[in-house]
């Protein structure tokens, strides 16, 4: 390290803003509050994640429990690549599902180069944005979310949050209990880009397409609401 | 990077010159408004926002010192090597040593404002690595040995069918045509994928340091970054020591504001915060991580008057809602930060001198202060550094001497509404048969350009005592 310049830099510093003691520092900070959130689109939670997932130009699926999950899934891959092959991260919730039932075969590990397909279960969902947060570590590798064509997520209706703010309030749970990942994953969308004539195109470098599955208690009509919402 | 600014108004002529350039940034000029608008207007509280936004990051300023150092503590905690650099060759220098110590000959670089200014790539490929940005828009600027236009979107400035010409002469295409957009994206996709895969060193640039944790904010649309983050051995994230947030929701709370006016998203495709190496139990990830943080006159701006301008967040708002950036374009203002927040940050960061016509391309028109997202009084700081331009004595003569002349004129108002009286009758008899003039005598600058108006035979004070007069009577009458 340099030691001259960080000596340097923080001499300078401390000569422009002068010290003051970290209690009323932090005691600060704690008086300016938290931001305002955005309204959601529609007040039940399921409803605002969908539209918003939608909004991010997901494509989105809807089921009750883990057998209609991977059915789902089997569906999805094999409508798009006549293949029933999928990877997956060491997840033990992956793992526990019942992919016989529907013909699924996944491979539990890192995406490698040729598998177009790769599921995550989310640790979160944020209704605010329609984002899913995953994290890294062993049940996660990060070529997962960034490497395949297609992405799908499995989101479980508990893990939806309302806003970002209660996002980091779950993620510093997991922080204090088990440490910091070495990386936090807010995903929104298939990998895209307007770089050329300001045109978008998805599929710059990671997934084309992104599909969610909202997994729990999804009331009815929460997706023909959210389609309603989001014209195609 | 080198700096052309000294020739501003000669660069900007020659911008005005290319009719196809000039026709799409016009396009863009119409639509990116529009787009910001449409995200800020589905969020009434926005400004509420932007206010408790502003009020975090003074905070931030005015404790850097605290904050700066907690960010060090926990980020070393995590794993971490952290540097400092004073100005951007220490920078370029530590990044090329971490290199080498990994003698690593291929570097994938993510966007980053901060590395453009200090001329990293350059700087590395001198040393013999290869470096390849890895954003579409930076790696064809990269490709055509280009400059970035836009801060947001660097390659705005060029068409489909000169990027189509220009991956023809650098790609092995064989018989491809690429006829689409999408076919061109592709293109990249593939060369790039190739390019991370060698990649031994992965560089990125940071939106926010976060003191609390020790983890630093990545925001992309394309994944580029994370792929940088995520598959070299080593990633080195360079940013700048201004970018410190106390805690975690401040990040997102600004990401919030960034880019809804930036790009119209409420999020974008990829917000990452990477923390340090790969854990034990990782399968992937870096296996040594470093971040470089740069003062480069941060800490002059935080002792000047200009305080305010550290509270960018590098959206690029202000450039696609000013007339001027939008008529000359990016390249005009040579170097990296353009529009008005990069009229004010060149003479911040390299000399008044290099870059003095700068603070002059601004009509004072304040669209860019009425969107700019951290609420910084862009005009007031534009007109503060005319004023050191004048005080200085860096501009023409004969414009002083005007200047002089105005505002001597303007502290005497009897003698200034006496002159005009004279004036503004004579101008609008001459000018009764046209309504206009093209040409005038002191006005060639206005009048070459289009014509004239005539006034209309009474000053503003004359028409505006005489409204005030009819009201006094209207008043007594009733």
């Amino acid at each position: 390290m340099n030691a001259s310049a960080r000596s340097e830099i923080f001499a300078r510093l401390r000569e422009i803003t002068g010290e003051a003691p970290a209690e009323r520092i932090q005691r600060e900070r704690q008086a300016l509050g938290s931001a305002p959130v955005p309204a959601p689109p529609a007040a039940e939670l399921c409803q605002a994640f969908l539209t918003n997932v939608l909004k991010n130009k997901g494509t989105v699926d809807c089921v009750a429990n883990r057998t209609e999950a991977v059915t789902a899934i089997g569906h999805h891959i094999y409508s798009h690549f006549r293949s029933h092959r999928l990877v997956a991260g060491n997840d033990p919730r992956l793992a526990a599902m019942p992919w016989r039932d529907a013909g699924v075969l996944p491979r539990f590990g890192s995406l490698e180069v040729g598998e177009p397909v790769a599921l995550t279960f989310a640790q979160l969902g944020v209704v605010e944005t329609g984002a899913i947060v995953t994290w890294t570590g062993k049940s996660n590798p990060a070529a997962n979310n960034l490497l395949p064509e297609h992405h799908i997520v499995l989101v479980d209706t508990a893990d939806l949050v309302s806003s970002m703010e209660h996002a980091w309030g779950r993620i510093n749970l997991e922080l204090e209990k088990t440490g910091r990942p070495r990386g936090i994953n807010f995903i929104a969308g298939p990998s895209s880009t307007a770089d050329i004539e300001g045109q978008l195109v998805y599929g710059a470098h990671g997934p084309r397409k992104w599909h969610v599955i909202l997994m729990g208690d999804v009331p009815a009509d929460a997706l023909a609401l959210a389609r309603a919402a989001v014209p195609a | 990077m080198e700096q052309h600014s000294d020739t501003f108004l000669d660069n900007a002529s020659a911008a005005l010159g290319n009719t196809a350039q000039a026709e799409r940034r016009d396009v863009i000029a119409a639509f990116a408004p529009l787009i910001r608008s449409a995200a800020v207007e589905g969020f009434t509280e926005f400004d509420a926002l932007r206010q408790h936004v502003k009020r975090v990051r003074q905070h931030s300023l005015d404790h850097l010192e605290y904050y700066l150092g907690q960010f060090e503590h926990e980020a070393v905690h995590n794993g971490n090597h952290v540097h400092f650099a004073r100005d951007g060759d220490e920078l370029n220098s530590l990044v090329l040593d971490i290199c080498q110590q990994h003698d690593a000959r291929h570097v994938a670089k993510g966007k980053s404002m901060v590395t453009e200014e200090t001329g990293l790539n350059d700087f590395l490929q001198r040393a013999g690595l290869e470096v390849m940005e890895t954003d579409l828009g930076e790696y064809i600027i990269q490709q055509a040995g280009e400059t970035p236009s836009h801060i947001v979107a660097p390659a705005l400035h060029k068409s489909a069918g000169e990027i189509r010409e220009l991956f023809q002469a650098k790609h092995k295409l064989g018989d491809r045509e690429l006829p689409e957009t999408v076919d061109l994206v592709s293109e990249a996709r593939q060369v790039l994928r190739e390019h991370f895969l060698k990649a031994e060193v992965g560089i990125i640039g940071a939106n926010a340091l976060i003191a609390e944790n020790g983890y630093s904010m990545l925001v992309t649309n394309e994944g580029n970054g994370d792929l940088c983050a995520n598959l070299p051995r080593v990633l080195i994230v360079c940013t700048t020591i201004d970018r410190v947030l106390p805690l975690a929701q401040d990040a997102t709370a600004m990401l919030r504001l960034l880019v809804r006016s930036a790009t119209g998203q409420s999020q974008t495709c990829y917000t990452s915060f990477y923390s340090g190496p790969r854990r034990e139990s990782d399968v992937d990830g870096p296996i040594e991580t470093h971040f470089v943080l740069l003062d480069n006159k941060r800490s002059e701006i935080l002792d000047s008057d200009y305080r305010e301008m550290l509270e960018c967040i590098r959206c690029g708002a202000c450039l696609n809602h000013c007339p001027i950036y939008s008529a000359v374009g990016g390249h005009a203002y040579g170097w990296v930060y353009t529009g008005p927040m990069g009229s004010i940050l060149t003479p911040l960061l390299t000399s008044l001198e290099q870059s003095h016509a700068l603070p002059n391309a601004c009509t004072s028109c304040g669209r860019c202060a009425e969107v700019c997202p951290a609420d910084i009084p862009l005009p007031d700081l534009l007109r503060d550094l005319r004023h050191e331009e004048n005080s200085k004595k860096l501009s023409a003569p004969r414009w002083r001497l005007g200047l002089k002349l105005h505002s001597w004129l303007t502290r005497h108002p009897p003698l200034y509404h006496a002159l005009t009286s004279i004036v503004i009758p004579v101008l609008h008899w001459f000018g009764r048969k046209h309504g206009n003039f093209e040409r005038l005598p002191l006005a060639a600058g206005w009048t070459s350009q289009r014509n004239f108006p005539a006034p209309e035979g009474k000053t503003f004070m004359q028409q505006y005592k005489a409204q005030q007069k009819r009201r006094e009577q209207g008043k007594h009458e009733r």
